[in-house]
């Protein structure tokens, strides 16, 4: 790596991507530390994808630059993808081949010998779980499942330095999913690989990343630890419930003074708060008082959903419905 | 070069794996041998005619041959842009040349061995080669060339539609090609002035030319210069096209 970038092994700043009339990613800005799981949140059709394929060199950038590894995405793309790898959210396999031939074949494009691409294509397959599959099999005939790890493996052919992994679990039972998570945190803490890990699911990234960056719109909406973003918050989230959006808003003026940090969502009202407990007698009284009937309450600990939410104004989850 | 070497031995085997794609191909150029050396023999009669007529038609045997096989190369990269197969390809440092070069020079060398076939079939009903067996590795040679010049062309079109119904409706231009030229006869009895034209600014013209000075005159230096350029020259072209357009893949996404 060039020493220009420090311990960064991904800068961006300012890119930008429009296709057509359509800005499918607007002035991001990214500083990735080495040996980071870093989780880049968004719904669909965020932009996620899009970004990773400007910093993995197969989409130019309307606009910004992006360093990946220590060497420019535009002007050095070989460097960069001698040292990263990518498992893209579609898979992308030749149904002619075997699994063991892809795996070669993908380290000699890697300048990788012989002898030793065949190798490291048994250990992968070991590392994946395909080594028990009939050798001969061609990976047309492979499941949705076996096809989604060996494209993984294909992307770790040459123990790249920065591995790029797109909505990896995305469509996956929760089994295989935590099979994924385990082997991400393996190959982050074993290997020290730095990965971008692109995520719809709020839970993936708060267990996952040591760093978030939620994307809406194209654009960031929040940046930092989960951890440290949920604290902005504060520390604790009372849901109060009620039979309509109405009352919640009603409710939301009556408590303006007692919860000055609080959001509408349809017909929850959420107040965020450093101490919650204290609180409760306090907000069911003010309710009571103003003859608003409260169906439910629930007390929790902010999500990155809250983080998302009050970045945007609206749910995570929501948008997802919007968007299929 | 490993990287050329190993895709091209990659797209070899894919092709090997799904011979009954090969088949209509093969039938197609022992069809014209058949069928034009059978029913159209009596033109070697005509004065002036020199050589035996099947000398004169394997070339266009050969020349039809070498659709299929850019037939094959286009084909087999819509497959992987389909399969999402060229992106992981694309993400790997291997040269954009090499992407291009993998699909190209397969459907080049699959067509060499059809034209061993239609060589070997050609000897079997009585060829004989002016330029003896070293002129007919020469042929093995020009049809490799005018293979990948072919082949350089469906692979810019697959490159740019993206759809394998493109790809194969552009193999249509090469029709033109192969018959509006010294295809069934040579220049000398052409009467029509435009077929006449078509067939000097034609650059098939100019492979029939070379192969068949070899098949009928011997070791002739000019006719074989000219086909060599002219061969050379349009496989850098349609080469350049299928490059160029693989560079741009990278940067539309």
């Amino acid at each position: 790596m060039s020493t220009s970038d420090g311990d960064r092994s991904i800068v961006a700043e300012g890119i930008t991507r429009d296709f057509a009339d359509l800005r499918a990613v607007d002035d991001v800005d990214l500083n990735i530390r080495s040996g980071q799981i870093f989780g880049f949140l968004g719904p669909n059709g965020s932009g996620k994808t899009t970004t990773v394929k400007m910093l993995a060199t197969i989409l130019a950038l309307t606009a910004g630059s992006a360093r990946v590894g220590g060497f420019d995405v535009i002007t050095e793309p070989q460097k960069v993808r001698a040292r990263i790898g990518v498992a893209l959210q579609e898979v992308g396999l030749d149904p002619l081949m075997t699994a063991r031939e892809m795996l070669v074949l993908q380290s000699r494009l890697f300048s990788v010998d012989s002898a030793t691409a065949r190798v490291k294509a048994d250990q992968l397959l070991k590392t994946v779980g395909l080594d028990d599959v009939d050798p001969k099999k061609r990976v047309g005939q492979f499941s949705g499942g076996m096809k989604r790890r060996l494209d993984l493996a294909l992307a770790l052919v040459h123990d790249p330095e920065i591995l790029f992994l797109d909505e990896p679990t995305t469509g996956l039972d929760p089994v295989s999913r935590l099979g994924i998570w385990e082997e991400v945190r393996r190959l982050n803490t074993e290997r020290g690989m730095t990965i971008f890990l692109t995520t719809q699911y709020l839970e993936e990234a708060d267990r996952l990343a040591d760093e978030v960056a939620i994307i809406n719109k194209g654009r960031i909406a929040a940046q930092g630890a989960p951890r440290a973003l949920k604290k902005e918050i504060g520390s604790e989230v009372v849901t109060l419930s009620f039979a309509s959006s109405e009352l919640a808003e009603r409710a939301s003026a009556v408590l303006e003074a007692m919860a000055p940090k609080r959001r509408v969502v349809e017909r929850d009202l959420l107040c965020y708060f450093t101490a919650a407990a204290d609180k409760l007698p306090g907000l069911i009284r003010v309710l009571d008082e103003a003859q608003i009937p409260l169906q439910a309450l629930t007390m929790s600990e902010p999500t990155l959903d809250d983080v998302f939410l009050r970045a945007t104004g609206h749910r995570m989850t929501d948008t997802e419905e919007e968007a299929s | 070069m490993t990287d050329v070497l190993v895709l091209i031995w990659r797209s070899l085997r894919g092709s090997l794996r799904t011979p009954i794609a090969l088949i209509p191909n093969i039938a197609i150029s022992v069809f014209f041998l058949f069928v034009f050396n059978s029913g159209l023999s009596s033109v070697a009669q005509l004065p002036g005619f020199r050589g035996s007529y099947l000398a004169f038609i394997i070339p266009v045997s050969i020349v039809s041959a070498s659709v299929g096989g850019a037939g094959i190369a286009g084909q087999a990269l819509v497959t992987d842009i389909e399969s999402g197969y060229f992106t992981k390809l694309l993400l790997t440092p291997a040269s954009r040349l090499s992407l291009v070069w993998g699909p190209m020079v397969a459907g080049a060398v699959i067509l060499v061995g059809q034209v061993v076939l239609i060589l070997a079939l050609g000897l079997g009903l009585g060829l004989k080669a002016a330029a003896g067996p070293a002129g007919l590795i020469l042929v093995l040679v020009f049809a490799f060339l005018w293979g990948m010049a072919f082949a350089g062309y469906a692979v810019f079109i697959a490159l740019k539609t993206k759809s394998g119904a493109a790809a194969q409706a552009a193999t249509f231009a090469f029709f033109p090609l192969i018959f509006l030229s010294t295809t069934f006869v040579p220049k000398e009895y052409i009467e029509a002035g435009w077929l006449k034209w078509a067939a000097t600014v034609n650059p098939t013209t100019y492979i029939y030319d070379a192969m068949r000075s070899l098949l009928i005159d011997g070791w002739v230096l000019k006719p074989l210069l000219i086909g060599l350029g002219v061969m050379l020259g349009f496989a850098t072209l349609t080469g350049l096209l299928a490059l160029r357009q693989a560079a741009r893949a990278t940067q539309l996404g």
